[in-house]
């Protein structure tokens, strides 16, 4: 059984290239022939498949870069949530005491999303440096696996930390923008949820960009793809780590203070997010950011079709039943690379 | 070797005789102590032993799990979920089937070694952190199962499920998990020390080179994958029929993540330094629990806080500091013969 299956492992594989690109046709034209079916899927599709391609882009990203697999991410979106009620309080304080205030009206959500992202960049940055820092000076040996229950273990003291200190209660609002929906493709679309997929969007751009055309982003790129030969060249990896974990943490508080309408803030609100994310990368295959955005709306589709034909209970047996079959067929994922070596850690 | 004149080598020999047979004593010191344990006053009394009963399935959990994280370097994410079937096994055969549960346990071990055994087939041809969050995957999709067939499963209403013995005390229960834990315990050691354990150790530490050196690596990660999970099925028997009562939170990932904070304290790859060290870390907790009742959560700090000290300041855990401590004593034992001679 061993040599046989391992002979035929590879043209298996060449085989299937294209099974990746099958998927996604399929997918697509699920998508769209939903739009005609059922408008609604296809916009709650997009509406949180942005929110998770934030989460899953940070988190591939810090795979990728740190080869590092965060079990600790839903804990930031949590973060991020807790940041923004706190914030947002006084603000609905103030705007109770000024209904006619329209700045703020309008303006009002925003300071809470801008401190959430910059706690969660503190507080990835204070993981890298604090607990990282100190075992990857102490080991490298099996890095992969001993950071992820590194992270389960930071995880467990985030959440139960946040219920010591803040108690056990849903802290949660109705709606951002207290406004009628807009409607599109005839469906009614709170303005909420259309902020939330223009603030996806606008970050995914200027993420992209940032990663693409910077120096910053071109360092960590380079980490990605080989971290010795980018110390050679003069990347500061510390700096590099630092700034990678605070950009992903960033980025899932802000997918945790923009979601605040949908998922109010709790302890244990970060882990559906949590391994939500985890679908998508795993989907995607680890440490591909552009596959993680790619495969976050496919998990959305797969959601959102469960919720509408078969129930909200099974939102998450479905779509894993799903994926472990799309893994069957390409174990490194979707757009994961042949290259083995990143498994076998 | 023995005829001859003391060499440094059979000198060593001898210290590690002696040293081996320090350590079978010790281990029979503490499997008396844990039987004498609940009759020692203050655990004589009915909530302390329910604690120990508490420490003594986690500590058999606790193996079960070091059993593939420890020695084929696998982390069964899905952990608490396979208990959850092992229980839910039972608990359902019992209660609407009317089997007894002592035989219902063993049903719930096969079914859940069954599940093991797909679960390692689909996960287990790539190794690592893919297989950990697949396991998880799995054990999401069992959580939510046990969750949404409410008509079975009756969902977060709870399951009510016969008890294990007709009595209300405490110290027959204990006794039960406190022989669940040593066959646990042996059964796995039998396994560890025979040439099976060996090319298990041999995967965990190097696949490739086990690879070449004629070990079928899948065949054996299914095999090891497969008896943790009956394991963990067999124990979420005698929990159903101990508490009465089973809801789907049993098999929620915090569970998992309770127990493999108690595998990696005591001490990965080792059996014992889980079973031992689950003991202080449940009443510590359990204290912590009843003392500060108003902070909910605080003893999962206290798990997260040692889980992240161990990983980093002693990967080795408990057992590797025992280890590091009879390794000294070998070497002084040497030395003292040495000069004796």
């Amino acid at each position: 059984m061993t040599t046989a299956t391992n002979l035929r492992a590879v043209p298996f594989a060449r085989r299937f290239m294209s099974f990746t690109w099958v998927v996604i046709g399929i997918f697509v034209v699920a998508m769209i022939a939903s739009a005609f079916l059922k408008p609604s899927i296809l916009v709650d599709t997009l509406i949180t498949g942005g929110m998770w391609a934030l989460m899953a882009g940070g988190l591939a990203l810090v795979f990728g870069v740190m080869n590092l697999p965060n079990f600790a991410h839903g804990e930031f979106f949590m973060i991020g949530s807790l940041v923004a009620i706190t914030v947002l309080r006084p603000i609905q304080a103030a705007l109770r005491a000024d209904p006619e205030n329209t700045a703020l009206k309008v303006l009002g959500p925003f300071p809470g999303m801008i401190v959430a992202v910059a706690v969660g960049f503190v507080a990835g940055v204070l993981l890298e440096v604090v607990l990282f820092r100190a075992l990857r000076r102490r080991s490298s040996e099996q890095w992969m696996m001993n950071t992820f229950l590194l992270t389960a273990g930071v995880s467990v003291i985030l959440i139960n930390g946040n219920r010591l200190l803040f108690g056990n209660d849903f802290q949660g609002i109705r709606a951002y923008w207290d406004v009628p929906p807009i409607e599109i493709l005839g469906v009614g679309v709170s303005v909420d949820r259309g902020m939330v997929f223009v603030i996806a969007m606008i970050t995914i751009a200027v993420f992209a960009v940032f990663l693409q055309r910077t120096r910053t982003g071109r360092a960590m790129r380079a980490v990605a793809q080989d971290e010795t030969g980018a110390q050679m060249a003069g990347i500061d990896l510390n700096r590099v780590f630092m700034l990678t974990m605070g950009l992903s943490c960033a980025l899932a508080a802000l997918a945790g203070a923009a979601l605040l309408f949908m998922y109010p803030s709790y302890p244990n609100v970060g882990i559906q997010p949590l391994y939500l994310a985890w679908f998508v990368v795993i989907l995607a295959g680890l440490g591909n950011v552009q596959g993680a955005i790619i495969g976050a709306f496919i998990v959305s589709f797969l959601q959102t079709l469960t919720v509408y034909y078969i129930g909200i209970g099974w939102v998450d047996v479905l779509p894993t039943v799903v994926i472990i079959l799309i893994l069957l067929f390409k174990p490194s994922g979707l757009f994961g690379s042949e290259v083995k070596g990143v498994w076998e850690q | 070797m023995s005829a001859e004149p003391a060499t440094p080598m059979s000198v060593a020999n001898g210290a590690r005789a002696r040293a081996r047979r320090a350590g079978r004593v010790a281990s029979l010191a503490v499997v008396v102590f844990a039987i004498l344990l609940p009759l020692i006053p203050p655990f004589s009394d009915q909530a302390y032993q329910r604690w120990l009963i508490g420490a003594a399935f986690m500590a058999a959990m606790a193996v079960a799990f070091d059993f593939t994280a420890g020695y084929i370097n696998i982390v069964n994410f899905g952990f608490a979920a396979f208990v959850g079937v092992g229980a839910y096994t039972s608990g359902l055969l019992a209660a609407n089937l009317g089997i007894s549960p002592w035989i219902g346990m063993f049903v719930g071990a096969v079914a859940a070694g069954f599940v093991g055994l797909l679960t390692g087939m689909l996960t287990l041809r790539l190794r690592g952190i893919y297989a950990a969050v697949m396991t998880w995957f799995v054990g999401l999709a069992l959580l939510g199962l046990a969750r949404n067939l409410t008509e079975i499963t009756r969902g977060s209403l709870g399951l009510n499920v016969p008890l294990l013995l007709e009595t209300s005390d405490n110290l027959p229960y204990y006794y039960v998990i406190l022989g669940m834990l040593l066959v646990t315990i042996t059964a796995l050691t039998i396994v560890i020390r025979s040439d099976i354990g060996l090319a298990f150790r041999a995967i965990g530490q190097n696949l490739q080179a086990a690879r070449a050196s004629g070990i079928n690596p899948t065949r054996f990660l299914v095999v090891n994958f497969t008896l943790s999970c009956a394991f963990a099925g067999w124990l979420g028997g005698f929990y159903a029929h101990y508490y009465g009562i089973l809801t789907p939170d049993i098999m929620l990932t915090s569970h998992t993540v309770e127990v493999l904070a108690v595998a990696y304290i005591g001490g990965r790859g080792s059996l014992w330094g889980p079973a031992i060290i689950a003991f202080p870390l449940t009443i510590a907790v359990e204290i912590l629990r009843t003392q500060f009742a108003n902070l909910p959560g605080l003893h999962l700090v206290l798990y997260g806080l040692l889980l992240i000290i161990v990983m980093i300041f002693a990967p080795g855990g408990f057992a590797g500091g025992v280890r590091k401590l009879g390794a000294r004593l070998e070497t002084r034992w040497a030395a003292k013969e040495v000069t004796a001679a």
